[in-house]
C-alpha cells in the first residue's frame, strides 16, 4: 500500500512503520473485526463478537511456570481467573491450595487485573489477556486475578465498576491470597484501556470505604471528555483508532443521554468528585505516545498530582495502543520492568 | 524495533519475534500470534497484512453498506486471519490478487505462489478445506491440560479433593491398604460436607468408584468389576433420555450435527444417514422436519441406525425406525429405515450398511468413537479399522461429537484428576436444572461414566475420552479433513441455549469446531469431517 498524498484513503502505512509486522496484523485484525461488531444504532453484535474472540481455557497444570483456574460466583455467573506461580514440586501440581496463605514470610503481590476492550470487547479468558496475565505472573512473581466484568452496551455504567468492586471484596477476603508477616492480602489494581478506567473508579471507592489498595496500574486507560483535545484531533485515525470509534464506546457505556463529561469518563472534569484528602493509592500510569487519548490520560495524571496523590507517569513516545500484547518491542519490556518495580518495591 | 526471542508464556508455541529476520522455516506459525490465539504462517505475514489493508480500504472507503458482513455473511475459523479476511473480501466482491511486487517481500522465498494457490483454491460457502495444519498449541499435546472451574469455598470440600487425589495416587502405586483407609476417612468427611450439591456430591461418586476399584483389585480388566458400571441397554436408554432432558449437551450435539448434515445434503436427492448410536432416535425428528421444509423439496432419506441387540426378543431398533417413518410420512418425506444390531461398533461391517454409490452419506457419531480406543495388542486398533471403512464409504460428511476431556491418559492418577475436575464442572451445570426425575437420573447416567473411567481397565474401560486436539490429529491422519462449522451454527447453538433458560452454558468457536461448556470450561466438542482427496493423505 503506497502512501497517497491528498487522497481519502486512510494512511495505512504510518501504523505499519511503527510496530512489528505481527503486532500490526494482530491489532489491525481486531480493528476490522470490531468495525463489524459496532452497529450505527448503538447496538452490538455480541454473538459474532463471541464467535470471533479467541478464548483459552484455564490450566491447573503449570505451563511455563504459571497455572490458572477459574472461580465462578454462583450468584452472578461471573468468573475470576486466578493465575499463580507454579508450585515448587511437581507432586503439588493439579491441586488448588485454598487453605494456606501464599506465604507467611514474604509478601506476594496480588494484582487484580481488568482487561481492556473499551468496555465492550474481550473477556478474562480471551487469549491475548490470558497470555498477558501469565507474563505478569512470571515477571512480577505475583498472583494475578483477572475479572470477567459485565460489558456494554448490554450492561452500562456502573456495572463494570460494581463487578470490579465485588472482585476487590472477594480477593481481600480470601485467606489463601494472604501473604507476609502481617497476614493480609497485598492488593494492586491493574488494567488496560477500559480496564484502566475501572481501576480508577474501584480505587476511588476503596479509598472512600477505607479498604486498602497498595497501588494502581493504568495502561493507556480510557478517559475522555466533551471537548476535543489536540491529541485526539492530531492522531484521529492514524494509529488503529478513530475518534468516532471512541465516541461510540462511550455512548455504549455511559447512561443513555449522558455526555462525555460524565465523571465515569472524565473523573477530573467539571463533574468530577474531588479526591483531595482521601487515602488514594499510588499510581503508575503508562501512556502510549501514539494513542489519540493521551491528552486525557496526561490530564488524569495532572489531576492526581493536584489532588495530592503519588503518581508516576511512564510516557512511551513511540508506542501505539496494544504494544504490550506481544513481547516483541522495547516498550513491552520497559513497561514490565516498571510494573515489577511498582508492585515489589515494598519487599 | 528489535527482534526478540523469548519463550512466550501460556499455551503458545515457541516464540518467534518479528517475522522477517528470525530465520524460521516458512511453514512455521508465528509463535507470538499463536499465543494470542491466531494462526498465521510467519512467511505469510506480509501477504496477510496486504489483504488486511485492502479489506480496510474497501470497508472504510466504500460507500456501500457493509453491515451485511456482520449479519449475513457466514464466518469460519477466525483463528486463520488470512482466510477470514479473504472471506470478507470475497463478500465485498474484491478479487484477491496474488502478490506481483516481490520487491516488497525481500525475505520470502522466491516462489510464494505455491503457498498462495493452495490456500486460495479450495473455498466454497458450505465449508472450507483444512490443510493438515500444525496444532495451534503443540504444548497441549505434550503437557497435560486441566481446566478447572470451581465455586469451591468450603474447606472440607477442598480437603476432600486433596484426599481423593492422595487416594488415587496410592492406588496407582499399589498401596491398597493406605488407599482403603483413605476411603474410610473420606467417607467420614463426607458426613460433614453438603452432599446435595457441588464438590460434596461429585466427591461421593468418586469415593464410591475408588472403593469399587480398590476392593475389586485382582479382577480389574476381567470385566467383573465393570458390572456395576455398565447397565443393560434398556437401562442405559432410559438414563440417556433423562440426561437429554436435564442438560443441553446432547441437544447441542444433535442440533449442531443436524445443521452440518443439512448443509452437506444441499442439492442431493438421495441421502443416507448412518447413526452410530440410535438410542431413541432423538436426533432425527428435527432433521426430518428440516429436510421436509427444504427449498426445492425433501430428498429421499435413508436412515441406518446402529444399536445393541435387544435381549428380550423385541426389536427396539425397528420400533424406533417405525416411529420415525411415521413422522416422515406425516411431513411427506420419503423415508426408509434399517436397523443394524451390534453390541460393539467394531463389529459393524460396511456391507451391513448397504450404501449405494448414488447417495450422499452422512456418518453421525455422538460420543461413540472414544469407545474404540481401547487397544488389544493382538489386533489392529478398532478405531483404525472403523475409521478406514468410514473413509471407504466416502461420506459427504461425518459429524463427530465427543467429550472434551483427557480421560484416556496412560497414568491412572492423571485420568482420575482430569475426571474429577471434568465431572465436578458437569455436575455443577446440572445443579441449575430443576426438572425431576430428569436431574436425578441424569446424575446416575453421569455416575456410570465416572465409574467406567475410574474403575475399569482394558476392554471394559469404554469411556476413553480424548480432547479435540487429539481427535483432530487422529482424524487427519486417518485421511479426513475438517469441514468448518461457522458463525451461523454458532449463532443457532447460542440461541438453543437461551431456550434452555439456564445461565452459565457457553458456546465457543475452536478453529472450525464448536464447543459447549459450563462457564469457561468446554465440556463437549462438535466437529464435521469429510474424506480428504487421495493425494492429500500422508
Amino acid at each position: 500500500m503506497r502512501y497517497m498524498a491528498g487522497s481519502n484513503e486512510v494512511n495505512l502505512n504510518e501504523s505499519r512503520s511503527v510496530v512489528p509486522l505481527n503486532t500490526w496484523v494482530l491489532i489491525s485484525n481486531f480493528k476490522l473485526a470490531y468495525n463489524l461488531l459496532r452497529r450505527a444504532d448503538g447496538t452490538f453484535n455480541r454473538k459474532l463478537a463471541e464467535f470471533l474472540d479467541r478464548k483459552v481455557p484455564s490450566n491447573i497444570i503449570p505451563v511455563d511456570g504459571v497455572f490458572s483456574f477459574d472461580h465462578v460466583d454462583r450468584n452472578t455467573g461471573l468468573f475470576n481467573r486466578v493465575y499463580q506461580p507454579a508450585p515448587e514440586h511437581e507432586s503439588q501440581w493439579g491441586i488448588i491450595e485454598l487453605e494456606r496463605p501464599l506465604s507467611t514470610t514474604r509478601i506476594v503481590p496480588v494484582i487484580i487485573f481488568f482487561h481492556g476492550g473499551s468496555f465492550s470487547h474481550s473477556s478474562a479468558n480471551s487469549a491475548i489477556y490470558d497470555t498477558f496475565c501469565r507474563r505478569l505472573v512470571n515477571i512480577c512473581k505475583a498472583v494475578v486475578v483477572s475479572v470477567n466484568y459485565r460489558r456494554s452496551p448490554e450492561h452500562r455504567y456502573p456495572c463494570a465498576y460494581d463487578d470490579g468492586w465485588a472482585a476487590l471484596e472477594w480477593v481481600k477476603s480470601r485467606p489463601w491470597l494472604q501473604s507476609g508477616k502481617d497476614s493480609k492480602v497485598h492488593v494492586y489494581l491493574a488494567g488496560d484501556s477500559s480496564g484502566g478506567n475501572i481501576v480508577h473508579h474501584v480505587a476511588a471507592k476503596a479509598a472512600e470505604s477505607d479498604i486498602e489498595v497498595l497501588g494502581n496500574i493504568l495502561l493507556h486507560p480510557l478517559f475522555g471528555g466533551q471537548k476535543r483535545t489536540e491529541s485526539e484531533k492530531k492522531l484521529d485515525g492514524k494509529y488503529f483508532v478513530r475518534l468516532q470509534d471512541r465516541d461510540w464506546y462511550w455512548r455504549a457505556f455511559l447512561p443513555e443521554g449522558e455526555d462525555r463529561d460524565h465523571p465515569a469518563c472524565n473523573p477530573f472534569g467539571p463533574r468530577g468528585k474531588s479526591l483531595v484528602g482521601l487515602k488514594f493509592p499510588k499510581s503508575l500510569v503508562c501512556v502510549a505516545g501514539l494513542d489519540l487519548v493521551q491528552d486525557w490520560q496526561l490530564a488524569y495524571v495532572e489531576g492526581l498530582k493536584n489532588s495530592g496523590h503519588e503518581v508516576k507517569l511512564l510516557y512511551l513516545k513511540e508506542a501505539t495502543i496494544g504494544f504490550y500484547f506481544l513481547p516483541n518491542n522495547d516498550h513491552f519490556y520497559c513497561l514490565m520492568e516498571e510494573i515489577n518495580h511498582f508492585v515489589n518495591s515494598n519487599c | 524495533m528489535g527482534s526478540y526471542e523469548q519463550p512466550s508464556a501460556g499455551g503458545g508455541a515457541s516464540s518467534n519475534g518479528s517475522s522477517s529476520s528470525s530465520g524460521t522455516r516458512p511453514a512455521e506459525m508465528d509463535g507470538l500470534l499463536a499465543g494470542a490465539g491466531y494462526k498465521v504462517k510467519a512467511a505469510e505475514l506480509h501477504q496477510v497484512a496486504r489483504r488486511i489493508e485492502r479489506l480496510e480500504n474497501v470497508m472504510v472507503n466504500s460507500a456501500a453498506d457493509i453491515s451485511h458482513l456482520a449479519s449475513d455473511t457466514v464466518h469460519y475459523d477466525p483463528a486463520d486471519i488470512g482466510s477470514w479476511v479473504d472471506t470478507l473480501l470475497t463478500e465485498l466482491n474484491q478479487t484477491v490478487s496474488l502478490p506481483c511486487d516481490l520487491l516488497e517481500l525481500p525475505d520470502l522465498p522466491t516462489c510464494p505462489l505455491l503457498d498462495e494457490t493452495t490456500t486460495l483454491d479450495n473455498r466454497w460457502v458450505v465449508g472450507q478445506n483444512d490443510q493438515s495444519h500444525h496444532s495451534l498449541t503443540p504444548q497441549q499435546q505434550q503437557f497435560q491440560q486441566l481446566t478447572v472451574v470451581t465455586s469451591m469455598e468450603e474447606n472440607s470440600g477442598i480437603r476432600l479433593v486433596h484426599m481423593l487425589m492422595t487416594c488415587a495416587d496410592s492406588l496407582q502405586r499399589g498401596e491398597l491398604a493406605l488407599a482403603g483407609s483413605l476411603i474410610e476417612d473420606m467417607q467420614g468427611l463426607l458426613a460433614h460436607v453438603n452432599t446435595s450439591c457441588g464438590i460434596g456430591k461429585v466427591a461421593g461418586y468418586f469415593i464410591d468408584a475408588l472403593s469399587r476399584r480398590i476392593f475389586a483389585a485382582g479382577t480389574i480388566g476381567t470385566g467383573s468389576s465393570s458390572s456395576y458400571c455398565t447397565g443393560s441397554p434398556s437401562e442405559d436408554e432410559v438414563l440417556y433420555h433423562h440426561y437429554y432432558e436435564a442438560c443441553p449437551y446432547l441437544k447441542f450435539a444433535h442440533f449442531t450435527a443436524n445443521q452440518a448434515i443439512l448443509e452437506a445434503f444441499n442439492g442431493h436427492d438421495c441421502v443416507h444417514v448412518i447413526d452410530f448410536n440410535l438410542m431413541h432416535g432423538l436426533q432425527w425428528p428435527a432433521l426430518i422436519q428440516a429436510l421436509a421444509l427444504r427449498p426445492g423439496g425433501p430428498p429421499l432419506l435413508r436412515l441406518t441406525g446402529i444399536g445393541p441387540p435387544s435381549p428380550d426378543g423385541r426389536d427396539t431398533l425397528r420400533e424406533i425406525g417405525l416411529k420415525l417413518a411415521e413422522l416422515a410420512r406425516s411431513v411427506n418425506v420419503r423415508f426408509a429405515f434399517r436397523g443394524v444390531a451390534a453390541s460393539r461398533l467394531e463389529d459393524v461391517k460396511p456391507w451391513m450398511l448397504q450404501v449405494s454409490p448414488k447417495e450422499a452419506v452422512a456418518v453421525n457419531s455422538i460420543m461413540q468413537l472414544h469407545r474404540l480406543l481401547g487397544s488389544d495388542p493382538t489386533r489392529e486398533p478398532a478405531i483404525q479399522s472403523v475409521l478406514t471403512w468410514i473413509r471407504s464409504l466416502n461420506p459427504k460428511i461425518m459429524t463427530v461429537v465427543e467429550q472434551e476431556a483427557n480421560h484416556n491418559q496412560p497414568r491412572f492418577l492423571d485420568r482420575f484428576t482430569e475426571a474429577l475436575y471434568y465431572y465436578s464442572t458437569m455436575f455443577d451445570s446440572l445443579e441449575a436444572c430443576s426438572l425431576q426425575p430428569d436431574k436425578a437420573l441424569a446424575e446416575i447416567y453421569i455416575q456410570k461414566e465416572i465409574c467406567n473411567v475410574v474403575c475399569c481397565e482394558g476392554s471394559a474401560r469404554l469411556e476413553r475420552h480424548e480432547p479435540l486436539a487429539k481427535w483432530r490429529d487422529r482424524l487427519t491422519e486417518a485421511g479426513f479433513r475438517a469441514l468448518h462449522l461457522g458463525s451461523n451454527a454458532f449463532k443457532q447453538a447460542s440461541m438453543l441455549l437461551t431456550l434452555f433458560s439456564v445461565e452459565g452454558y457457553c458456546v465457543e468457536e475452536n478453529e472450525g469446531c464448536l464447543t459447549l461448556g459450563w462457564h469457561s470450561r468446554p465440556l463437549i466438542a462438535a466437529s464435521a469431517w469429510q474424506a480428504a482427496p487421495e493425494y492429500e493423505v500422508a
